[in-house]
């Protein structure tokens, strides 16, 4: 095994995290969009609740990607950033204003003024389009059509970040988060009280769920022609992840309709990190079909290694820092710093 | 605009944007460590209640920061596509350490901000400490990306290909000690005398309350601190330039002709087209001294370089003296307002025109801050990677970037706007009341009129 490629592991893995993590924030965002009526108020806050203190942290594996893609594979980096610089364009804008605009409307001092109504529909929206266009992105790489000959790429205008395939794969890509999102907040919902949000959530998670499955069986048939050569790394390898996946998206569902709210929420982890783990496994060895492999674009070794001890380091900072963010705002386990109060208050909901 | 031009404008307004509220993001948290210290240790209400008020500031602050922030890393490929080949194969690994700092700023500040209920008074106050530092950190690992950039090292350039790279030698460049230094100053200087602005501009309309004064001393004893440290790191900076890169040096003080005795030229405008500096007020021999510490020592002018190979010159030399007229302006008045505390003279202190010099040194700190960029920036063309990389031959070939420019434009000011109101209208609010951890009660802020007196009767 090379040392690039388990440099790449841990690249999809901290894509996994970012998906888990990011992707339920962009999924809260795009359930604000359906925050109507009476009970608007009351998911408004929940919402504000459970990402205000984590959603920074959870963005920033995503520049842990960025940045560890271009040490590792620092040509494959400047060629998806010339290919795909319109829907990253658009991604990039997305983040921004989703997080800009979150911000403003929490500090809004007056929660029904007119600009904290602004702000909430900008919030919403860009968080269903970032997703959308990151899905677009990814299925631009795996269907292995981007214009790049010789070490130049030339930048796709929508051909193929816009095909039926990378629509598919961009809605489908939504449709997760808003599973993710509506899975986690049956449990936050439970933990504050709001047994009423829980079900509604639970409701929500079901269909979200039902529509990922759809959409994921939609792409699955496209791609023997939108992306062959996933497509025949898929049947060589993937097979079997991808009748896994299939199986923990039903076991989610049914532990969603047995409203085991806790352990659904590690059972649409596990599917997400399965449906991205197929992916990577069908399009072994190419970092972007069908030029760009590992081997050819891989960085210096000396410099992976560097990376990959500064790695080892910094997660062994991170990891319990990111334990105690959430076990003080998350996990019902006690950590020292807790207040008393609140230790009471989550053993009590989660018994 | 061509590409060029469009990508060099975009990557500039982001960075001037973003570099503000990185300065504060490595400045406040300080403050703030300091701030809920001394509540906790003194008991002290006021105190509490402008920790409570500047983490409300910190949290808008810092997500703007780390949205701009985020904009920085993806134009780094989207505009710059060969330089990120180029640097992500050399300086990948500061760029990751950085991550690191940011998510461990991240991930406590998020147990800062909304952990007030959530944690004991000291473990919250604990979580301050992870923020600064690694907010230092942060600021430390990205400027050693830009030494690199200006004395490249660490790898070697053969047939087109790099190779032999050493990413640690890359990162502890020979510049590195010089600018990181300079830019973790400067987020002090210009946080410390900024926070002071803020509440000079309150005292001058009246409000001079026990709550004011505390916040301005402690804002200015920071800003003082750091500033006679940033002169000092500024002239060490000088001096390499003077061996590392003479032409940035020449460029920042108009020297276009190699002699030796040169005169110090301040102000001015520095005319590559005629080789002079007209207008400027010149110290006789002062380069030659402050650069090289002998009044008859040789200084390189530009004339020793190819001219295609100018830095922009006049924009270096006016952004320069610009910055160091900023830094000695605050030098003044930091020096004065504890000169006045020292001799007891409060009154002095809290004089208006002593206000009003505090008012004018937090815009001048930050605009000290941007033209300091600039001095690097400009100082550093034709070049992206010094003697590699043309800043020309670094851009994207990606089409509409005038869209982009005009898209990314109309973000920032938006942003801005949006971010000016939100912060004016926190201050105009009322203060709420706040729980104390070391009493049962809330505490409510009871006004202004009474607590002066009392402070008042006891000075």
């Amino acid at each position: 095994m090379s040392i690039a490629f388990l440099a790449l592991c841990i690249l999809w893995l901290a894509l996994i995290t970012y998906a888990v993590l990011g992707g339920a924030d962009f999924g809260a965002g795009i359930w604000d969009l359906f925050a109507v009526g009476e009970r608007r108020r009351h998911q408004r806050k929940l919402i504000n609740q459970a990402i205000g203190p984590v959603w920074e942290a959870n963005h920033v594996w995503l520049i842990f990607l960025i940045v560890g893609l271009f040490t590792v594979f620092p040509s494959a980096f400047a060629l998806l950033t010339v290919a795909l610089f319109i829907p990253l364009t658009i991604v990039l804008i997305g983040i921004v204003l989703r997080g800009a605009a979150f911000i403003f409307r929490t500090y809004e001092l007056d929660a029904s003024s007119r600009s904290a109504e602004v702000w909430s529909r900008i919030f919403s929206t860009s968080s269903l389009i970032t997703p959308f266009f990151l899905g677009t992105s990814a299925a631009a790489v795996a269907s292995g059509q981007l214009a790049i000959a010789n070490g130049n790429a030339t930048t796709d205008l929508g051909a193929v970040w816009f095909s039926p395939f990378a629509i598919t794969i961009g809605l489908m890509a939504v449709a997760l988060c808003a599973t993710l999102a509506a899975v986690y907040l049956t449990v936050e919902a439970s933990l504050y009280g709001e047994p009423d949000l829980a079900r509604t959530y639970r409701t929500r998670a079901l269909i979200a769920g039902a529509i990922t499955a759809v959409l994921g069986a939609l792409g699955l048939l496209q791609s023997p022609f939108a992306a062959p050569q996933l497509w025949d790394g898929l049947i060589a390898r993937a097979l079997p992840v991808v009748i896994i996946t299939m199986l923990i998206g039903l076991a989610t569902a049914a532990l969603l309709y047995w409203r085991r709210y806790r352990l659904a929420r590690i059972m649409i982890i596990l599917e997400t990190a399965f449906v991205l783990g197929s992916w990577g496994l069908s399009q072994y060895p190419y970092l972007i079909p069908p030029h760009v492999t590992i081997a050819n674009s891989a960085n210096d070794p000396s410099v992976i290694l560097a990376l990959l001890i500064s790695i080892a380091v910094g997660m062994a900072i991170l990891l319990p820092s990111l334990y105690y963010l959430f076990s003080v705002f998350k996990l019902p386990y006690p950590v020292p710093g807790k207040t008393e109060e609140v230790q009471a208050l989550t053993d009590e909901t989660s018994r | 605009m061509s590409n060029l031009l469009a990508a060099r404008a975009q990557m500039g307004t982001s960075l001037a944007f973003h570099i503000i509220f990185s300065a504060l993001g490595v400045g406040l948290p300080l403050l703030l460590c300091i701030a809920e210290g001394l509540a906790l240790k003194y008991k002290d209400p006021s105190w509490m209640l402008l920790t409570r008020r500047w983490a409300k500031a910190a949290a808008i602050l810092f997500a703007i920061g780390a949205v701009s922030g985020t904009i920085l890393s993806f134009e780094l490929g989207l505009l710059w596509p060969t330089y990120t080949k180029f640097a992500g194969a050399v300086v990948g690994l500061p760029f990751a350490l950085e991550g690191f700092a940011f998510f461990i700023e991240a991930i406590f500040l998020g147990l800062y901000l909304y952990g007030w209920d959530r944690l004991s008074p000291r473990a919250h106050w604990f979580c301050s400490f992870p923020i600064w530092i690694s907010g230092l950190a942060s600021a430390w690992f990205i400027v050693s990306v830009n030494s690199w950039m200006n004395t490249p090292a660490g790898f070697v350039f053969k047939n087109g290909k790099v190779v032999d790279i050493n990413p640690w030698q890359a990162m502890f460049n020979p510049a590195t000690p010089y600018e990181t230094i300079h830019m973790m100053l400067s987020c002090y200087v210009a946080t410390g005398f900024a926070v002071a602005a803020v509440y000079a501009f309150s005292m001058l309309r009246g409000k001079r309350t026990a709550y004011h004064w505390k916040a301005l001393r402690l804002a200015m004893a920071v800003g003082a601190i750091a500033i006679p440290l940033q002169i000092i790191s500024g002239d060490a900076n000088a001096r390499f330039l003077a061996t590392a890169q003479p032409y940035k040096l020449a460029a920042m003080e108009g020297v276009f002709h190699t002699a030796s005795g040169v005169p110090l030229s301040i102000g001015g405008w520095a005319d590559p087209n005629t080789q002079k500096v007209y207008y400027a007020f010149e110290v006789p021999y002062g380069l030659s001294i402050l650069a090289k510490g002998d009044p008859h020592a040789t200084i390189k002018g530009l004339d020793a370089y190819p001219r295609n190979d100018w830095p922009i010159v006049t924009a270096t030399h006016l952004s320069f003296d610009g910055m160091v007229g900023a830094g000695f302006f605050a030098l003044l008045i930091g020096v004065l307002f504890w000169y006045f505390a020292w001799r007891k003279k409060r009154a002095w202190q809290e004089h208006r025109w002593m206000l009003l010099g505090i008012l004018l040194t937090g815009p001048l700190s930050f605009l000290a801050i941007e033209l300091g960029w600039m001095v690097t920036e400009f100082g550093r063309q034709p070049w992206v990677i010094v003697g590699y990389l043309r800043t020309a031959n670094a851009a994207t070939t990606a089409p509409g970037l005038n869209i982009s420019f005009s898209l990314f434009a109309l973000i920032y000011l938006l942003l801005s706007f949006a971010l000016i109101r939100l912060l004016l209208r926190l201050a105009r609010a009322p203060f709420p009341p706040i729980k104390l951890p070391w009493s049962a009660t809330p505490y409510t802020y009871q006004g202004d009129q009474a607590e002066t007196s009392t402070e008042r009767a006891g000075v």
